[in-house]
């Protein structure tokens, strides 16, 4: 096919395209805006419910156990990391909502490759090693001890306790690794695929 | 006076098209299509508000209409890359529901055959956009928008040739 060839089966495509109604345009723009909430605002959402959860929990069992100082510490620790989880949340949540897709195709590519880098790659990519042993155990011992009716030291030195607490330490760290891997991997294929895309439209040669 | 909705959906109705287009050269299948359609309208509309040059309506929307479509490409799961298909399922299910002649049907699929990036040169060279245009909706330089064109071309006149 030549050129003018080309064009004028575009033309043809044009032409047989069934344009909407504004009716139906407008019934289109309302039903988006309604389920607009998409997987990962979903996600960051349950993000949010579960800290404010978490937190309330926190303070509640705190309260409850106020001459146990270990305890109290140990609920103390796991509610700041809460909080601090929950305000990344909240300004993730509100960077994700301000995508903006009106911009060049390639500032937009650049912004989602930063973006992603950031998060996979970036200098605090591999925290989440050392974050996620450290939030089930603390969670764990919070929920446990709170539930021994005894203070902490003592649910430390029953062994029942001991077993019950490393049993539920590994079922913890393996469904948390297992989910933070199957999220890692999904980003990572969606930055490989953002890095090519920029790489065929910058590369010149 | 035009409230802020009605102004949006007029400029839609007249500009429908290159969402259409757009949907068509990204997404197989009319689930998709239609899932994409709606989102690109809802990008539209977040970032109408912001649109400054009334005069640049129509980049404004193949750049969003383009944004969209990529990014939807990657995140949907249930869109495979063409390498993955089987040829069977790669001539049986397109645009099955368009009544479109044989020649215009080589062409969309020679079209979908290309890279994502490709895609887009391409329809915005088929759509007769200018190099500046192009080159300010894609954010690439006026030379570079040439040698991607002549790229493109290429790579289709190929895919065409296969299409025979």
């Amino acid at each position: 096919m030549k050129d003018n060839e080309l064009k004028n089966t575009w033309i043809n495509i044009d032409a047989e395209i069934n344009r909407k109604t504004t009716d139906e345009l407008d019934q289109y723009l309302t039903a988006k805006c309604r389920k607009t909430m998409n997987k990962f605002i979903f996600l960051n959402f349950i993000d949010i419910v579960t800290a404010i959860g978490l937190i309330a929990f926190l303070i509640f069992t705190s309260f409850n156990r106020r001459g146990d100082l270990i305890y109290q510490t140990n609920n103390l620790i796991l509610g700041l990391i809460t909080l601090s989880a929950l305000v990344i949340s909240f300004f993730s949540l509100k960077k994700l909502q301000g995508n903006r897709f009106n911009l060049p195709l390639k500032e937009l590519l650049e912004q989602r490759i930063k973006l992603l880098s950031g998060w996979l790659l970036g200098k605090y990519c591999k925290l989440y090693i050392v974050l996620i042993p450290v939030l089930v155990a603390m969670i764990l011992l919070s929920i446990h001890v709170y539930y021994e009716y005894k203070p902490f030291l003592e649910v430390m030195k029953d062994g029942e306790s001991i077993y019950g607490l490393v049993a539920g330490f590994t079922i913890g760290l393996f469904v948390s690794f297992f989910a933070v891997s199957k999220i890692r991997k999904y980003q990572l294929k969606n930055l490989e695929f953002l890095k090519e895309s920029y790489g065929r439209l910058c590369n010149m040669n | 006076m035009k409230s802020l909705k009605e102004e949006f959906l007029e400029i839609l109705s007249n500009y429908q098209g290159i969402l259409h287009k757009v949907n068509l050269i990204y997404f197989r299948n009319k689930p998709d299509r239609e899932d994409n359609f709606q989102e690109i309208i809802y990008q539209l509309w977040k970032s109408f508000p912001k649109l400054q040059n009334k005069n640049s309506i129509g980049s404004w929307i193949y750049k969003v209409s383009i944004n969209t479509s990529i990014s939807r490409l990657k995140k949907d799961s249930r869109i495979e890359y063409r390498e993955k298909l089987p040829e069977s399922i790669d001539k049986f299910d397109l645009i099955e529901e368009l009544s479109f002649n044989e020649t215009s049907r080589r062409l969309l699929q020679a079209i979908y055959n290309l890279n994502e990036i490709d895609k887009s040169i391409m329809l915005l060279y088929l759509e007769e956009k200018s190099y500046d245009e192009i080159a300010e909706i894609l954010g690439i330089s006026k030379s570079n928008v040439g040698v991607r064109i002549n790229r493109a071309k290429e790579a289709l006149k190929q895919n065409l040739s296969h299409e025979r």
